[in-house]
């Protein structure tokens, strides 16, 4: 059961890989890196939590994962709102920019 | 089945290293050094799993906090650099 969890979080690991290789905007290999590797991670610990036999590996490998689960969303957000923000990287935004209006409105309230 | 996670790690590590050195702009090198340590955090977890020795699991605990905060230093740097 838990070599099976895992086997099915490296193979998410491959995929986000697969994903930072192959698409060609810098957000969408940042999405593709979040979203994957943050669960296949998680379940790579889980497995781990599952297998291991001493009380103390359990309880590093769940705090392990409980700070990645925590902290991964929030640092890609941080992440992709300074690559928005900044010059000169590229970004395929084409249908709805929600973020544009926002970041207007308070540019306009703060200045 | 550990074998295989070993080769599929080894396989997301090389994709990767391939966005960390290739990667134009400073976002994709941070998202292939963030991969590399995800699959640096596996490779120990599996370890440990083949092993039965818990010995670097607290590596685990750390390289994730480390992780977090670097991103979010780059972060800030890159907010006011740009590329």
């Amino acid at each position: 059961m838990g070599q099976a969890l895992a086997l099915a979080g490296s193979m998410l690991t491959l995929l986000a890989a697969l994903g930072v290789v192959r698409f060609t905007d810098a957000l969408s290999r940042m999405h593709a890196l979040t979203k994957a590797s943050t669960v296949g991670l998680a379940l790579v610990l889980l497995g781990g939590a599952l297998t291991v036999d001493h009380p103390n590996d359990k309880t590093s490998l769940l705090l392990a994962g409980a700070l990645q689960v925590l902290t991964m969303p929030v640092g890609a957000n941080l992440m992709s709102r300074a690559t928005y923000r900044a010059r000169g990287i590229p970004s395929t935004v084409d249908t709805i920019d929600e973020l544009a209006e926002h970041l207007g409105a308070t540019h306009d309230e703060a200045g | 089945m550990i074998t295989a996670g070993y080769v599929m790690l080894a396989l997301a590590g090389m994709g990767f290293g391939y966005r960390l050195l290739a990667g134009p702009s400073l976002t994709d090198r941070v998202v292939g050094l963030d991969g590399l340590l995800i699959v640096g955090v596996s490779v120990v977890v599996l370890r440990a799993m083949q092993t039965g020795e818990g010995a670097f699991l607290p590596a685990a605990v750390v390289v994730t906090l480390v992780g977090f905060v670097s991103t979010a230093v780059v972060a800030r740097f890159i907010e006011g650099r740009g590329r």
